[in-house]
């Protein structure tokens, strides 16, 4: 029972990478359709993609600093 | 790898890499700093791996970015070149294209200059982790110079200890987003007074019970925003070397379950090609890092300047 903390933060890990995974997936998949549709308007799509990007990376490093908090710390 | 590996005979080969890899990211023991500082309040002053990389970062700094500018001031006006060419093209991009969108052509110059010296700052201090200087010289001290891990008080042991990226401390980051945190306050202050910088935090002409809940949730916001700040730098650029460290001792722990010392080898057919995509990786991640910081920092001021209501 005493390494169970190693299996949270394994499973905590896991659905993080899910979570930022679709995430980062809808942006950029959104993202890639607006600039097919309209090819003079990239510079806009990408700069109104970065910051949610950034935004959502954010989560999902805080989310796996406190995995790692879980292991380090028991 | 090299300067740690030899003081735990008797724990595990996993547990030893485990230890390895933390030694290899965080900070140098503040019990042997590399310079011995007197205590001043009570706080311990003394230099150690990560504060000697800022003063290093510093230096690189002052040598790359602010002599070339300051020379090419004193030649009078004119087409820049060389270095300071380079330069120019960085800092019209950041201006342009973070700090203006977002602050507004008011208040443009009075903001990117603390812009610009937080990108140029973290960019530097995130790249010198990529650069294997204290390893380096760890084989040199193996190989050559023969001092041995157990003696702590030696000086080239002190600064072997410790990890290289000052970025990837959370007490760096955190001062840097208490910096960001002030500015958010000092530019409301500046653009719409006091009283009213605090008043902007949240909507006004609402329904009364509505603000019990907002200002205690825009309250919160304040001051998340620096500590998403914080993480955000500090763990990605512990993380990508937490993950080249960890590719790397694959070597070592599966010739250690094998027992086998060829299996080792072996793996290094394995790890080694992937120890060098992630340090790819990491070379973007050095990059967008600095600039994320940045722009985050630009879009909070930006907030505080450009009330939307």
């Amino acid at each position: 029972m005493e390494n169970l903390h190693y299996f949270g933060a394994a499973l905590g890990l896991g659905g993080i990478v899910i979570g930022a995974g679709l995430g980062i997936g809808r942006l950029a998949a959104a993202a890639a359709e607006g600039i097919a549709r309209q090819p003079e308007a990239a510079d806009k799509i990408t700069g109104a993609v970065n910051l949610p990007l950034f935004l959502l990376e954010g989560v999902a490093i805080i989310g796996e600093v406190f995995a790692l908090v879980i292991v380090l710390m028991k | 790898m090299i300067s740690g590996g030899e003081q735990t005979h008797d724990s595990s080969v996993v547990d030893q890499v485990g230890e390895n890899i933390i030694h290899h990211v965080s900070n140098s023991d503040i019990q042997h700093p590399i310079v011995h500082l007197p205590h001043i309040f009570g706080i311990d002053m003394s230099v150690t791996k990560h504060v000697l990389m800022l003063w290093i970062v510093a230096v690189l700094v002052s040598v790359a970015i602010i002599i070339p500018i300051r020379k090419y001031l004193r030649q009078g006006k004119g087409q820049p070149s060389g270095l300071a060419n380079g330069i120019e093209s960085v800092v019209q991009f950041i201006r342009d294209s973070i700090v203006a969108p977002n602050v507004g052509p008011k208040w443009v110059n009075t903001w990117t200059p603390l812009i610009l010296t937080f990108f140029f700052f973290i960019l530097f201090s995130n790249a010198i982790g990529m650069v294997p200087i204290f390893d380096v010289l760890g084989v040199f001290n193996r190989f050559v110079l023969g001092v041995p891990s157990s003696d702590s008080h030696n000086f080239i042991n002190g600064i072997l200890h410790g990890g290289v990226t000052a970025t990837g401390n959370f007490n760096v980051t955190a001062a840097l987003a208490t910096i960001t945190f002030f500015t958010i306050i000092i530019a409301g202050t500046k653009a719409h007074g006091f009283i009213q910088h605090w008043k902007n935090l949240a909507p006004h002409g609402l329904a009364w019970p509505i603000y019990i809940i907002l200002i205690p949730i825009e309250i919160i916001g304040m001051f998340v925003r620096p500590f998403a700040l914080t993480m955000r730098l500090a763990a990605n650029m512990t993380g990508g070397h937490i993950a080249i460290l960890a590719i790397l001792s694959f070597m070592a722990i599966f010739a250690d379950i094998f027992q086998n010392v060829l299996i080792g080898v072996g793996m290094a057919v394995v790890s080694i090609p992937m120890a060098v995509a992630i340090n790819g990786l990491e070379i973007i991640v050095v990059i967008v890092q600095a600039y994320v910081f940045t722009l985050l920092s630009a879009v909070f001021i930006g907030m505080a300047i450009n009330v939307q209501h």
